[in-house]
């Protein structure tokens, strides 16, 4: 009898250890432990056996039944930590799901991140309409009475107002610069706001020129300040765009609405300075201008040139984002083009 | 404008180790962007002068001749030439294997090698003028003639860069950054910057002394607002011929082609002084007298070519006692050519407003080297310098003409500005101290007479800055700044004062609306141009009487600016179903109508202008879209936190679908329109195989909240009973009654399901809505749930005619 146990001993830790799912080894389990089992047949044939024996057999029947228990148990483990929730085999190289989801154009992307830099800086956010008159476009911004961006050559004036003269002519805006004066008349002095906006002149179109045309510009009035302070906010804005400081310099640039203007050249990015095709060999690019405000700005403002002053810069947010992006067709921005307009996020 | 360093280097002794780039850069920096830097001597590489020594026939070609020739090399070399003025003796042009030269003077220049032509070796090329960017000084006569150097100094060998004077290096200056600079506009101007930059002594122009007891020329100025100065002189002995090669070789280098000694005396005068001159041939100005004078009625200017220009009685001329001979500053007519028979002339040099100038030059759309100058404002004084060099310059290549006459009607002189400049000022604008000995040095160099008492510089502006340039102190701290360079200013931090924080709802809420929309509802931004092609003004049913026009359109059929984004929007639909099935774009621009607005100044009359959003959805099912479209402006106001706006049937927009619109409004304001596109629209605007739905919103309505605004409501303490009801009911008992019916008696209503088919009588249609109820106190059992759902049914039933659909 003891050798039939350590024979269904034997037997029944061989059948668990190859034992393969789940399911088999419930079924042997049940085999081994359960009421029918050999082991469970033994023990009811023991009534025959003397009371020492039964003793003795009893309890390698009750150990056996303990090693079954055990050996099935880290089967279990064993098994469990092996198991997949998949019944099928799985494709790791099949491409997720696409999160679904539209975008903001290009433009208003770049236009979003400048305006968190700006307003990290104490900048607040001001538009003005896209109709504008010669008033506030040319006449309050210092610009001479014959100057050629006045014609309709350069600009576009409304039908039935082009013949007229300062606040009757009314125009869709050159630029953003007018702005800052209905700005400064409502708000005063000191000030710092960035517009941005679109503007529209009168161009012939090509990959590099628009008819409509998107600007960012920035501005600060305040007493005793010098123009240098004007490379802070340019620094904010090629920072905030390339993600990383980039080399600068400034130098001489004329504007009507500017008394000392200059011209802001960024290190050209593709060459790294060196001079390549893109920055016509000379290592720099063209981004903004900039300068101080015309003390005849001020006074259109309605403040004191003597008591303030202050710095503009602007940048084309067109031209930013073809840098920044390598667009080749500055007419891309307003096609409305879902292959273009996708390829953003 | 093109500046020769050379013709710099005699007005101003640059420093020895300065590179040509590095000026380049300096000037760029500090006074106008230098576009290129050429050395005009690269391009004469191997091209050398060749004496031929021998011509003998071709064995193989009748056209052309084998040339033994000394090109200063220990042995003459061999040239095969078709050249038609060939002869032995001559000296010749002859580019060496290696040299690059412009073949048949067309395209790109190429590579001479050592070739065989018909059998005979040719070790280079005897060129014609065009073939070695000689043209200026050739001008050719026919194809085949090459370049005869008789008369020249030179010997075989040397290199045609110096005999031409082409060792030089020219700068190409923006002519855009020279716009308000009237002073830069000749070298002398530059080579002025050049000092100041780099503080080294500019020599003085040369000063040609009058004989004080000339006879006076007659000159009468009519109109002395237009002409501020004239001086005229009769010259004797002065004729046609060619100038100096060192004349000829600058004029070409900065982009003025030789002509004959007298236009290129003017000429070369211009460009080193930047004062335009004209030479009249003395006898072709009748009666001995020089008027100017404003045209006639009719009048007109007989030109070089017999063709004759119409003049208005505002265009300002120079005229005989007959006719008109110039246009005043601008270019000149038949009369002034000087002709193989000139044997005298009358030289002008004058100062005309530059005003005039501009608005005649305008008038003939033409701008010439003379009035490109006038018309930024040359100061009165600087006819003193073009006469005294161009008096210089006659007595040196012509001397022995003779001056026999002079006039100088002076009417106005331009005045010295004086301005005054604190040194405080200087200080805080420029964020550091400039030494005092600094200022002077820069602002003298630049011509300033400067004086300094008592922390304040008074300035006595040349009167070539004083024509419009420079008028108040920042004009002339920018100048000190920029000689400075500002790129030598640190960057200064800007101090802060905390008031407050910047508070704008408004433009926050246009930036939560455009993230709602292109982040959470997937649709694309675009934006449009604001004229729009009228076809699709017209097909989206848009009154025009309110829009507004452009006086000159980009295009006859864009004149029209926007009133309304839709027919942006059905263009950009349009061109995008081309590529795309089903997509959402929306537009968030200002649109524009007739009106009184003023935004800044009483005087200032505006049209009315707003910010419009504009949204589609394309996609072939239209309930699906329209009922996508209505959950974004239902969810609007919620996810962007706003005011509510709600929806509304009320009255139809042009472009929208007969049944399937509402209106957007806003305390009872209409403020826009959602709906399906019309099929009539759709038709119209080449819209095809798909639906749209559409929504226009005037976003000015809409009001921020000041903070985000959320409600709370404790959480349930027992879990809601959910149960779906698919009920029957009539085709015309909208779900807002079915709704409106339950809603006080359950927590909360949701539609699932609308169901029309077989199942399902005619007239009726099958509803599914899901009602959650509140357990009150504790858990309710099924036959508390059961009754509550059956009380539910009846009330539906009574107010909507609803039956439960059997399962």
């Amino acid at each position: 009898m003891k050798e039939k146990l350590e024979q269904i001993k034997t037997n029944g830790l061989e059948k668990i250890e190859n034992v393969k799912t789940i399911a088999e080894l419930e079924e042997v389990r049940k085999e081994l432990t359960g009421k029918k089992s050999e082991l469970s047949e033994v023990l009811k044939s023991m009534k025959s056996l003397s009371p020492e024996e039964k003793k003795t057999i009893g309890m390698l029947a009750t150990e056996i039944k303990k090693s079954f228990e055990n050996k099935l148990q880290l089967k279990e483990e064993e098994i469990i930590s092996s198991m997949s929730v998949l019944e099928e085999p799985i494709d790791l190289t099949l491409p997720g799901k696409k999160v679904s989801g539209g975008a903001l154009h290009p433009i208003t992307q770049m236009k979003y991140d400048l305006n968190d830099a700006f307003l990290s800086l104490g900048f607040e956010v001001y538009s003005e309409d896209d109709i504008s008159s010669e008033k506030y476009a040319f006449d309050n911004l210092n610009f001479a009475k014959n100057h050629p961006a006045r014609q309709s050559m350069d600009t576009y004036w409304i039908e039935g107002t082009e013949e007229k003269e300062g606040a009757e002519r009314l125009c869709l805006r050159p630029h953003l610069t007018g702005g800052s004066v209905r700005y400064l008349q409502k708000h005063g002095a000191p000030a710092r706001f960035v517009y941005p906006g679109e503007v529209y002149r009168n161009e012939t179109t090509d990959a590099r020129h628009e008819r409509a045309f998107f600007q960012y510009e920035a501005l600060i009035v305040d007493k005793d300040i010098s123009f240098s302070s004007g490379m802070v906010m340019i620094q904010t804005i090629l920072e905030k765009v390339f993600g990383r400081k980039i080399k600068t310099r400034m130098r001489e640039g004329f504007f009507p609405f500017t008394e000392p203007g200059y011209e802001i050249d960024m290190e050209c990015l593709v060459c790294g300075g060196k001079g390549c095709k893109v920055c016509n060999h000379n290592g720099w690019i063209e981004v903004m201008p900039g300068g101080v405000i015309h003390p005849n700005v001020l006074k259109s403002a309605g403040l004191d040139p003597e008591i303030w002053t202050g710095f503009y810069i602007n940048i084309g947010l067109d031209r930013l984002v073809m840098m920044r992006y390598g667009v080749d067709d500055v007419r891309l921005f307003h096609s409305a083009d879902l292959r273009f307009l996708k390829q953003f996020k | 404008m093109k500046v020769s360093l050379n013709l710099i280097r005699k007005y101003v002794e640059l420093p020895k180790d300065l590179t040509d780039e590095q000026i380049a850069y300096d000037m760029t920096l500090r006074t106008v962007e230098v576009e290129d830097v050429e050395n005009t001597a690269l391009k004469f590489h191997d091209i050398v002068v060749g004496k031929i020594l021998e011509i003998k026939a071709h064995p193989n070609a009748d056209k052309l001749r084998i040339c033994i020739v000394d090109v200063g090399e220990s042995e003459p070399i061999q040239i095969v030439c078709g050249g038609s003025n060939l002869y032995e003796g001559e000296y010749v042009v002859v580019s060496k294997p290696g040299a690059e030269v412009v073949w048949h003077g067309e395209g790109e220049p190429v590579k001479v090698g050592k070739t065989k032509m018909r059998g005979e070796i040719s070790c280079g090329m005897i060129c014609a003028s065009s073939e070695v960017y000689l043209s200026d000084f050739f001008p050719a006569e026919g194809e085949t003639e090459i370049i005869d150097l008789k008369g020249f100094d030179c010997k075989p060998g040397d290199n045609i860069a110096d005999l031409f004077g082409m060792n030089d290096t020219v700068l190409e200056i923006d002519n855009k950054s020279l716009s308000n600079r009237p002073d830069l506009w000749g070298h002398y101007g530059i080579a002025r910057e050049l000092s100041a930059i780099y503080d080294v002594p500019l020599k003085k122009l040369p000063k040609y002394e009058l004989d004080k007891n000339l006879p006076e020329y007659n000159v009468e100025i009519k109109d002395t607002n237009k002409c501020n100065r004239y001086v005229a002189v009769e010259i004797d002995g002065v004729y046609e011929k060619k100038s100096p090669i060192w004349m000829q070789s600058l004029l070409s280098k900065v982009g003025q082609r030789p002509i004959n000694a007298v236009v290129d005396i003017t000429n070369y005068v211009m460009m080193a002084v930047g004062e335009p001159l004209h030479a009249f041939d003395k006898t072709h100005v009748s009666g001995e007298k020089i008027i100017v004078r404003n045209a006639k009625e009719n009048e007109e200017l007989l030109l070089l070519d017999n063709n004759s220009i119409k003049l208005t009685t505002d265009d300002l001329v120079i005229c005989d006692e007959n006719d008109a001979m110039a246009l005043a500053g601008i270019r000149g007519g038949k009369k002034d050519s000087i002709l193989p028979d000139t044997k005298g002339i009358v030289l002008e040099v004058a100062n005309f407003s530059a005003d005039e100038i501009r608005k005649t030059g305008k008038r003939f759309a033409e701008k010439t080297d003379a009035s490109i100058r006038y018309e930024k404002g040359i100061d009165t004084q600087r006819v003193d310098d073009g006469l005294n060099l161009a008096l210089e310059l006659i007595k040196e290549i012509f001397p022995d003409s003779k001056i026999i006459k002079y006039a100088d009607v002076y009417p106005n002189k331009t005045e010295n500005n004086k301005i005054k400049i604190e040194e405080k000022f200087l200080d805080t604008r420029l964020g550091k101290k400039i030494e005092k000995e600094k200022i002077e040095q820069i602002l003298t160099a630049l011509g300033y007479e400067i004086s300094y008492n008592n922390g304040e510089y008074e300035v006595i502006v040349p009167t070539w800055r004083s024509t419009g340039d420079v008028t108040i102190k920042d004009d002339v701290m920018g100048d000190i700044a920029r000689i400075l360079s500002f790129d030598s200013f640190k960057a200064k931090p800007i101090t802060i004062t905390f008031e407050h924080f910047v508070k704008q709802n408004d433009v926050l809420l246009e930036r939560r609306i455009k993230e709602y929309l292109a982040e959470r509802c997937g649709f694309y931004e675009i934006y449009t141009y604001p004229w729009i092609e009228e076809k699709y003004i017209q097909s989206a049913g848009i009154d025009m009487s309110k829009s507004l026009k452009l006086a000159t359109p980009p295009a006859p059929d864009l004149a029209y600016l926007r009133s309304s984004l839709i027919p942006g929007m059905l263009e950009a639909i349009s061109k995008n179903l081309r590529y795309y099935d089903e997509f959402k774009l929306f537009d968030y621009e200002e649109v524009y109508e007739k009106g009184d607005y003023r935004p800044s100044s009483n005087d200032e009359i505006l049209p009315i202008q707003k910010n419009y959003l504009t949204g589609c959805i394309v996609g072939k099912n239209a309930k699906e879209i329209f009922y996508e479209a209505k959950g974004v402006i239902e969810n609007m106001s919620r996810y962007c936190h706003m005011e509510d706006i709600k929806l509304e049937k009320i009255e139809k927009a042009n472009w929208a679908d007969i049944n399937a619109y509402l209106n957007i409004t806003k305390n009872n304001e209409i403020i826009g329109t959602l709906g399906l596109l019309s099929v009539k629209v759709m038709t119209d605007s080449k819209i095809k195989r798909t639906n749209v739905a559409l929504f226009e919103i005037n976003a000015d309505k809409f009001i921020p909240y000041a903070s985000r605004t959320n409600e709370y409501e404790r959480l349930p303490e027992l879990p809601l009973v959910e149960k779906d009801l698919s009920i029957l009911v009539d085709e015309e008992v909208a779900w807002k009654e079915i709704e409106e019916s339950i809603k006080s008696k359950v927590k909360e209503v949701e539609f699932v399901d609308e169901y029309r088919g077989n199942q399902i009588p005619e007239g009726k249609k099958s509803i599914t809505l899901k009602v959650k109820i509140l357990n009150e106190g504790t858990t309710m059992t099924s036959e508390q749930i059961n009754e509550k759902m059956n009380n539910i049914l009846k009330i539906l039933d009574k107010k909507c005619g609803a039956k439960l659909r059997e399962e």
